[in-house]
């Protein structure tokens, strides 16, 4: 009965309500919208790093992450550690790489960079960067081929076939190098990669740092983002302390990080959309409980209790903010339908790719777009109501009836 | 006896303007009784009818109804006391505007807890009993003035209270319409027992009522009760 006095009472005054249900949803519409590109933005340098370089998890030797030297390598190849992820349902695919810092040298140009020996048929199923190939071809069938960033390229001013030579020091110390033939370039989203990556065929970048058959690394990629912890978990308990299993979050914590802040952002904008908008209902509740002071004294004459009457008033904020929420939401996540193919931001190419962000993003909905402004948006309406209810019940029956 | 007061005094100070609207009113209202609290504006006929209503506490004096003390009573026990016990009838009607005639009926009952096929039944048997039958799904604006107080004797009534208190009932209200209005109580009163006890300075209501209580600068200044018609 209360919930059906509060909605009628509602529409008493279908402009003033319209007017709030207005502002609310298209504060919500827009907060939700506004997050939706930012975490969008977010997502997409978490993707780039993920895709390019990092994977869901990599194992390496134990002692790597604090002095990442090639004689901390995994001695069997990196068979054990995939064998363990291969041995439960987690796993999509997995690689291994060989990684050192070295010097890309060409007749008009040198640059430091790193050296990734990878497996060419596999690494495709755990990064993007064949995919990403923007100019020549995988490696292909020659030998002693290397595929390049096309920002790499340009600063060694080489393009596809010319030679380039990769200087290291290999697993004796020793500083080596060898000539390599430019086989294709590549582009990601992120520049930084794009300008210090060298890719190598496994089997010879082992053999230029005199690895025999050991490797530095071995990355996986977990069937749904959901499994990663599960897949990091199951590897560390079966290699024990003979290896090093890291998630992406642990190799890049900054990244983690801006996840984080994000989502502390959503509430922060939410919380300061809700705080004006409170002042806003508080504004119409008091002028409406003001013009039904005598009819909330004749509620009180038939029987109804103070509490009654607090509660009413209360809900009549909660609906007119839920149905402006579930409004605005509506709107929003239409908004973000409607952009779901990304907005168009080649304009800031360059400047997005330093921050590995391509240059179209799309907006990322999550589940707690829509938990967060429910939450807040109750507890901003049970706030703002409050005042408004303890004025309605502040006379007793026969006061309240007495005014006009 | 159903209804007593004894000694009610209340006094109003408006910005350092004493006024005493009641100056020790002791009174008595027995079952079944269709009586009128009558005097001129400012008597403290309305005060009166607000300390026998638990709608305002006195300054001194008591109230009782079944011998049950309103100033024992916290402000929510007074809430269930009217709401058990007493029923409204303003001047002003003062019927809820977004419910429909039957649903300001069943108000009370819903209040009450009173499961909805019995109260929607209950609604229909007093609004034909006052004449509004087939007229339950108009909403107050939408009917007579005569209509909407017929609607907030039918409210008043449905949930069959021990007394019912009625503030000027028939002054916003044509002579024809209002004697019609009185006619109903009349009838309610002999057919169904429902007590009444009016305020009012109408001739009419004065006239109809088998008890006539004068007060004046808030005092009982005369009581008259009628032979049984």
């Amino acid at each position: 009965m209360l919930l059906r006095l509060a909605w009628r009472n509602l529409w008493r005054n279908p402009r003033r309500t319209a007017i709030v249900l207005a502002a609310v949803a298209i504060g919500i519409a827009g907060s939700l919208l506004s997050m939706a590109v930012n975490y969008g933005m977010v997502d997409q340098m978490v993707r780039t790093a993920i895709e390019t370089e990092l994977g869901h998890i990599q194992i390496h030797a134990v002692g790597w992450e604090d002095d990442p030297k090639l004689e901390r390598m995994l001695a069997d190849g990196g068979r054990a550690a995939e064998h363990v992820l291969a041995s439960g349902p987690e796993l999509r695919a997995s690689t291994r790489r060989v990684r050192v810092d070295g010097l890309a040298i060409s007749a008009r140009g040198s640059a430091g960079v790193a050296v990734m020996g990878v497996e060419p048929d596999r690494e495709p199923a755990v990064s993007v960067l064949r995919d990403a190939l923007l100019d020549g071809e995988w490696f292909g069938q020659s030998r002693l081929r290397a595929v390049i960033g096309q920002a790499l390229a340009d600063q060694l001013e080489v393009d596809v076939g010319d030679k380039i030579a990769v200087s290291v020091q290999d697993a004796l110390g020793e500083l080596t190098g060898g000539g390599f033939r430019v086989a294709g370039t590549f582009r990601t989203s992120s520049s930084d990669f794009d300008r210090s990556t060298v890719l190598l065929r496994l089997a010879e970048a082992q053999q230029l740092l005199a690895l025999g058959g050991a490797v530095t690394e071995v990355v996986a990629v977990a069937r749904d983002d959901d499994e990663i912890d599960a897949l990091a978990q199951r590897a560390v308990k079966s290699l024990g302390g003979t290896a090093e299993v890291r998630t992406w979050s642990e190799l890049q914590p900054l990244l983690l990080y801006m996840v984080q802040t994000f989502d502390m952002m959503a509430w922060y904008l939410y919380a300061a959309v809700f705080i004006a908008m409170a002042f806003g209902i508080a504004n119409v509740l008091l002028m409406s409980v003001h013009e039904r002071t005598r009819e909330i004294g004749m509620l009180r004459a038939m029987g109804m209790r103070r509490g009654q009457v607090i509660v009413l008033v209360v809900l009549e904020s909660l609906l007119v903010t839920i149905v402006g929420v579930v409004s605005g939401l509506g709107i929003g996540f239409a908004g973000a339908l409607a952009l779901r193919d990304g907005i168009d931001l080649s304009a800031f190419a360059e400047g997005l790719a330093s921050y590995g962000v391509a240059p179209r993003i799309a907006p990322v909905l999550r589940p707690s777009d829509l938990l967060i402004p429910l939450v807040v948006a109750g507890i901003t309406a049970g706030l703002a109501s409050w005042w408004p209810a303890i004025r309605a019940t502040r006379y007793r029956p026969a006061e309240a009836l007495r005014r006009s | 006896m159903l209804l007593e007061a004894v000694g009610l005094v209340k006094v109003y100070d408006t910005r350092g303007i004493t006024t005493r609207a009641l100056d020790g009113v002791d009174l008595e209202i027995g079952e079944g009784e269709f009586s009128a609290i009558a005097g001129p504006s400012g008597s403290g006929k309305t005060t009166l009818l607000n300390m026998l209503g638990a709608l305002d506490v006195p300054d001194a004096g008591l109230v009782s109804l079944d011998g049950q003390d309103y100033s024992s009573l916290g402000a929510a026990e007074q809430s269930e006391l009217r709401l058990r016990k007493l029923g409204f009838v303003f001047q002003a009607y003062n019927l809820i505007p977004v419910f429909s005639a039957r649903e300001n009926v069943e108000f009370v009952m819903e209040l009450q807890g009173v499961p909805p096929a019995q109260r929607r039944a209950r609604a229909e048997e007093v609004l034909e009993q006052v004449g509004l039958a087939g007229l339950g799904e108009k909403r107050p604006l939408e009917m007579s003035g005569g209509q909407q107080q017929r609607v907030a004797v039918a409210r008043s009534i449905a949930s069959r209270p021990r007394l019912v208190l009625a503030d000027e009932p028939t002054a916003n209200l044509d002579s024809k319409t209002a004697d019609s209005l009185l006619e109903l109580m009349h009838q309610l009163n002999r057919d169904h027992g429902v007590t009444f006890l009016f305020s009012t300075h109408d001739p009419r209501v004065m006239e109809a009522a088998r008890r006539v209580i004068r007060l004046q600068d808030g005092r009982v200044v005369g009581d008259e009760r009628k032979a049984a018609s």
